[in-house]
């Protein structure tokens, strides 16, 4: 059996808004101002959600609450996919020490379903930046082999010291705003998303047409910056998919404005494209980068903007990088979009590639 | 059908698993947390070097996860300053295939699940994931593993899957439909109750269930 995978209903919450719809309104009006979190002696723009609580498990059972009143009701045998880079390490650190972990790694994932009111079988991934379409190729691998008939697939990212003072001591961060492509971007700004993505063997409007993660051991924090891999990846997908280069309308990038990583995409793209360069965008100088969650959030966002034929511009472009030679999207747009290509690189040599397709 | 072309578990006092890489390698392997230590001890006895190349899924699951570093991390925190960096990256699960893939060119694809209960496992995902993906040709052989860093022990053990076997294959997989009485849970226990059904010669096929997603059923036969 091999039937398609569809994506129905879709949850999303992060700094832009609590909704996809919401937050596609607010890409599309430009916003995309970000908070400030401090680390010691410094401070970094930071893209939290908001809310009162500061238990920082209340604070989680809440927005996970507001995931599952968006999804509506689901079946309590439906199958969750969690994917994280975190889980709840935020929740240790405000314990403070003696630091008492439970014995399995993923224990959060329990309470997140709890919280969803799911009890079927459950499994978490922790792939970095790409967890979150890695969790959706097991799930959509599984539907379409006819083992389940559907899942949750929901990204988490919480805010938590640690993630953020890790990449802050690899000097990843910007200390000012994230600039995807532009001649002046200089690192990441991380921020928060809960997310999730209703798969089914049942039609929806919006099918996934291929899928493929991928692996470029360059280094532990970045890909080769040739793009190779990341293109060979983008090919396996758009090979499954049984589509050309020439069919993707639109590409949703990884492009989070690290100056080494946004070089490789856009070698990447220009082995996949050559001059044929679909319209690009990222989300992240919006968004922030919610890494684990970063994938479904995303895509959560994209197909909330396609639904409405509203294409926000990238924020945080300004000028083109000779290097680079590509620029993202700088005005909106009411293009209609039926297939996109959403790309996703991550830490440790993760590269994950999407295409959704709308339904005939 | 799909091929176990090899099942084996390791066992390594924490204190020699540095060596154990040593004597796999030839060479140290540097600033290779625990985790990714056991991940390239097991991948390279489970792959005999002809077979490196071609195109190779890893996945692999973990109770433990990176625990102790996590500890580590968390102490460093609490101390109002930054982590160093590589004490941050000893906590991320997935720098293990980016180490790994220099030494298994092949390896396309890597895939981390940790646990989230001690007392079960994710063997019959981590299986039904391969069964379909070398049915489909997307890789040409799959590594299955669960790896454990524990204060006393760090353990691997690996399942070694393909669509074309070796010249001996230890047995056919397939996903199934049956679910015989005598069925075995997914458990962290399954790789040594595999390893006790293949070590035996009866014809009864080994079958593997999920407790709680029932078509995530495998079954183990003889060839």
């Amino acid at each position: 059996m091999n039937r398609p995978v569809y994506i129905g209903r879709r949850a999303l919450l992060c700094a832009r808004g609590d909704s996809p719809a919401a937050v596609a309104a607010a890409l599309w009006a430009g916003q995309c101002s970000a908070g400030r979190r401090r680390l010691g002696a410094r401070q970094f723009p930071y893209f939290a959600l908001t809310g009162a609580e500061t238990d920082w498990l209340r604070r989680a059972e809440g927005f996970v609450g507001q995931i599952a009143g968006q999804l509506g009701p689901l079946p309590a045998q439906t199958p969750l996919f969690v994917a994280s880079s975190s889980f709840q390490i935020g929740h240790f650190e405000q314990l403070g020490p003696p630091f008492d972990l439970p014995p399995a790694s993923a224990s959060f994932t329990p309470l997140i379903a709890q919280w969803l009111g799911l009890d079927g079988p459950r499994y978490s991934f922790s792939n970095a930046c790409i967890a979150g379409f890695s969790a959706i190729d097991a799930a959509r691998t599984l539907i379409a082999g006819g083992l389940i008939d559907d899942a949750v697939v929901l990204g988490c990212e919480l805010a938590n010291a640690s993630t953020l003072a890790g990449f802050a001591s690899m000097e990843l961060l910007s200390a000012e705003a994230a600039r995807p492509f532009d001649a002046g971007r200089d690192g990441l700004v991380l921020g928060e998303a809960l997310a999730a993505v209703h798969l089914s063997a049942e039609p929806a409007d919006w099918r996934i047409a291929g899928l493929r993660t991928g692996l470029d051991g360059h280094s532990t924090t970045g890909p080769d910056p040739d793009g190779g891999r990341i293109a060979a990846v983008a090919v396996d997908c758009l090979n499954e998919a049984k589509m050309q280069a020439a069919d993707i309308e639109l590409v949703k990038l990884q492009a989070a404005g690290s100056p080494g990583t946004d070089l490789a995409e856009a070698n990447a793209l220009r082995r996949v494209f050559g001059q044929a360069m679909p319209p690009l965008l990222s989300f992240k100088a919006a968004l922030g980068h919610t890494l684990g969650a970063s994938g479904i959030a995303e895509l959560a966002a994209l197909l909330a903007c396609l639904d409405a034929d509203r294409l926000p511009a990238t924020a945080g472009f300004a000028r083109v990088d000779p290097e680079i030679a590509l620029a993202p999207m700088v005005a909106p747009s009411t293009a209609h979009v039926e297939r996109a290509l959403l790309n996703l690189i991550g830490f440790g040599g993760g590269l994950a590639s999407l295409i959704v397709a709308r339904r005939p | 059908m799909i091929f176990l072309d090899a099942a084996f578990s390791q066992h390594f006092a924490p204190a020699d698993l540095a060596g154990a890489v040593r004597d796999a390698l030839g060479k140290p392997l540097r600033r290779a947390a625990p985790l990714t230590q056991l991940a390239v001890t097991g991948a390279l006895h489970a792959i005999p070097p002809q077979r490196r190349a071609l195109p190779t899924a890893l996945l692999w699951q973990s109770t433990s996860g990176p625990r102790r570093e996590t500890l580590h991390l968390l102490g460093e925190m609490c101390g109002g300053g930054e982590p160093m960096p590589y004490d941050f990256l000893a906590t991320q699960p997935a720098i293990a295939a980016a180490q790994l893939q220099p030494l298994l060119p092949g390896l396309d694809c890597a895939m981390h699940l940790p646990l989230d209960d001690e007392k079960r496992a994710g063997w019959s995902l981590l299986l039904a994931l391969a069964c379909r993906w070398l049915a489909a040709g997307r890789y040409a052989q799959v590594l299955c593993a669960s790896l454990d860093c524990w204060d006393e022990a760090a353990t691997g053990d690996w399942l070694s899957l393909s669509a074309r076997p070796l010249e001996n294959p230890l047995a056919g997989l397939q996903l199934s439909d049956m679910q015989p009485p005598d069925a075995l849970p997914d458990t962290p226990d399954f790789p040594a109750r595999l390893a006790g059904w293949l070590a035996g010669d009866g014809p009864a096929p080994l079958v593997l269930v999920s407790p709680r997603a029932a078509r995530l059923t495998l079954e183990f036969s003889r060839l």
